[in-house]
């Protein structure tokens, strides 16, 4: 029980990292990501290129991370989701834009790096027994990593003026405008860290389990259960919507070794929301 | 030339006009009233102004500047502030938060901090609750609220839509007597959105009556105070 607990909570730290990318885009610019879980391959690949390929020290790798996913956000927010929404009065249109993101971006991921699954030497080797459960090394230095990664994102939305700017966005577009908030740049800054939460949580993956272009729909899926578990666009949302599917499946896999964990994951997902459509947080952004 | 001038605005909103060939003139320090029913053009006039809403056709001046055409965070930059209909506070942010974000454009701590002072003396009430949700508080704290947000971008006009709207009459008198403070006080000019045209005619000078997207009537306030179809129309006779 005890290993179950301790694989939660190292699962939960991780899965809230990319919920939190996902709510934060969501919360700014009322766009689903569908290319979320693409985004998270992607900085799975540029960790194993810059730390595995190139043999530099991983910290270096994560900065690479975070620099290239910055600019693959921003991008996709200058050149296609800004002019879509600028345009379309139908919410369908950015929809259909996020979902060809996600191909376009998984085609570019596999013709860059190919199809091959990739994995990198560990960080630490060794294991650490913590009561009657075990963590390998590598796996506490990701977790540790992940939640200083929370941490570092919710004191810069509380304390700095950027912050501060972009949670007025998510609670009162108009608003905020009127307080001379420049919303598309903010919005575009918005998509950058989303994109860059993504990427680094896919940085920390590869770590453990490697990664392959294929991953991406799937971590997407499990954003979007997270998201809609907290409640969309609240950062308390996603943050505990991470650790209910971690501990969910760490469950789920001591009693359920085959595929029926996601399956019984989802029957329950779609009680919950007929019984509370708005999440366990749903609210405005906060 | 005026201080302030909007001259011959159109607005349409999905090809419907929701204002036509609205002109608006304001001296320095003066306040001004648009009284009129709902519907009237009040609100999409002052979202005009802000560049919330672009014009058909029309052209705005502040101090010999033109503004119209630009983006709304260019404008208040120049100095115009809008505390919008419905106070539109920021929720889930603090009240201390939430001025912060009035002072969004503006750098120096220093300066910030002691605007922040002035607004707490102002609306006492505000220093009591500055690090409570502003979503929680009630509405006349949530109008305070606003004003006190548009003040800390040390704005030259700022433009109030509907500040009486749902508040009980003690609370009322107590915004009124804010926003005369304000402008004599602070020198700031002001546009005053108003359905409770007997506060908007009192602290104004001047005032337009709006009808159906037009200025159907427009004067010096204490002489709109005694026209009969003010009086009947907007006074309840």
């Amino acid at each position: 029980m005890e290993q179950v607990l301790v694989n939660g909570i190292y699962l939960g730290c991780q899965y809230a990292l990319i919920a939190l990318g996902l709510t934060l885009i969501f919360g700014l610019m009322g766009v689903l990501n569908f290319a979320h879980g693409q985004m998270y391959v992607l900085g799975g690949f540029v960790t194993y290129y810059v730390y595995g390929v190139l043999g530099l020290p991983f910290p270096l790798a994560l900065v690479a991370t975070a620099a290239t996913l910055c600019v693959t956000g921003a991008l996709f927010d200058k050149l296609l989701f800004r002019r879509v929404l600028r345009r379309g009065a139908r919410e369908e249109s950015s929809m259909l834009l996020a979902a060809g993101t996600a191909l376009l971006l998984e085609s570019l991921i596999l013709i860059v790096f190919g199809e091959k699954h990739r994995g990198v030497p560990s960080l630490a080797p060794g294991v650490a027994r913590i009561g009657d459960a075990f963590l390998p090394y590598s796996r506490i230095v990701v977790m540790v990593l992940a939640a200083a990664l929370i941490v570092g994102f919710i004191v810069f939305m509380r304390q700095t003026r950027i912050g501060r700017g972009l949670r007025a966005i998510a609670q009162d577009r108009e608003a905020a405008l009127l307080q001379g908030v420049d919303v598309e740049r903010y919005g575009m800054l918005g998509f950058a860290f989303g994109a860059a939460l993504a990427g680094l949580a896919g940085s920390l993956l590869v770590v453990i389990s490697g990664v392959n272009s294929g991953l991406g729909t799937w971590i997407s899926i499990k954003a979007f259960i997270m998201v809609m578990i907290g409640g969309a666009g609240v950062v308390s949302g996603a943050i505990l919507g991470g650790f209910i599917l971690g501990m969910a499946e760490s469950l789920g896999y001591r009693f359920f070794p085959g595929g029926e964990t996601y399956l019984m994951l989802f029957v329950a997902m779609i009680v919950f929301l007929a019984i509370r459509p708005q999440g366990l947080m749903g609210k405005p952004w906060g | 030339m005026s201080y302030f001038r909007a001259s011959d605005l159109s607005v349409r909103y999905d090809q419907v006009r929701a204002i036509t060939g609205v002109s608006v003139e304001l001296e320095e320090g003066d306040i001004v009233a648009l009284i009129g029913a709902n519907g009237a053009g009040k609100t999409t006039t002052l979202r005009a102004i802000t560049g919330l809403a672009g014009l058909a056709s029309g052209e705005i001046f502040l101090d010999g500047q033109r503004i119209d055409g630009l983006r709304p965070n260019a404008i208040v930059a120049l100095g115009v502030a809008m505390v919008p209909e419905g106070r539109r506070v920021f929720p889930f942010l603090s009240v201390m938060d939430n001025l912060l974000m009035g002072a969004f454009l503006r750098r120096g701590r220093r300066a910030i901090a002691a605007d922040v002072e002035r607004v707490f003396e102002r609306f006492p009430r505000l220093r009591e609750r500055r690090s409570q949700a502003a979503g929680t508080m009630s509405g006349g704290e949530q109008q305070m609220l606003a004003i006190g947000r548009a003040l800390m971008a040390r704005p030259r006009l700022l433009l109030l839509d509907e500040p009486s709207l749902g508040l009980a009459p003690m609370l009322v008198q107590e915004i009124a007597r804010a926003i005369l403070a304000i402008n004599r006080e602070d020198r700031v000019s002001l546009i005053l959105v108003e359905q409770n045209s007997r506060m908007a005619l009192r602290v104004s000078s001047r005032a337009y009556a709006l009808e159906t997207g037009r200025v159907a009537l427009e004067g010096a306030s204490r002489d709109l105070a005694n026209d009969d179809r003010i009086r009947e129309l907007y006074l309840g006779g």
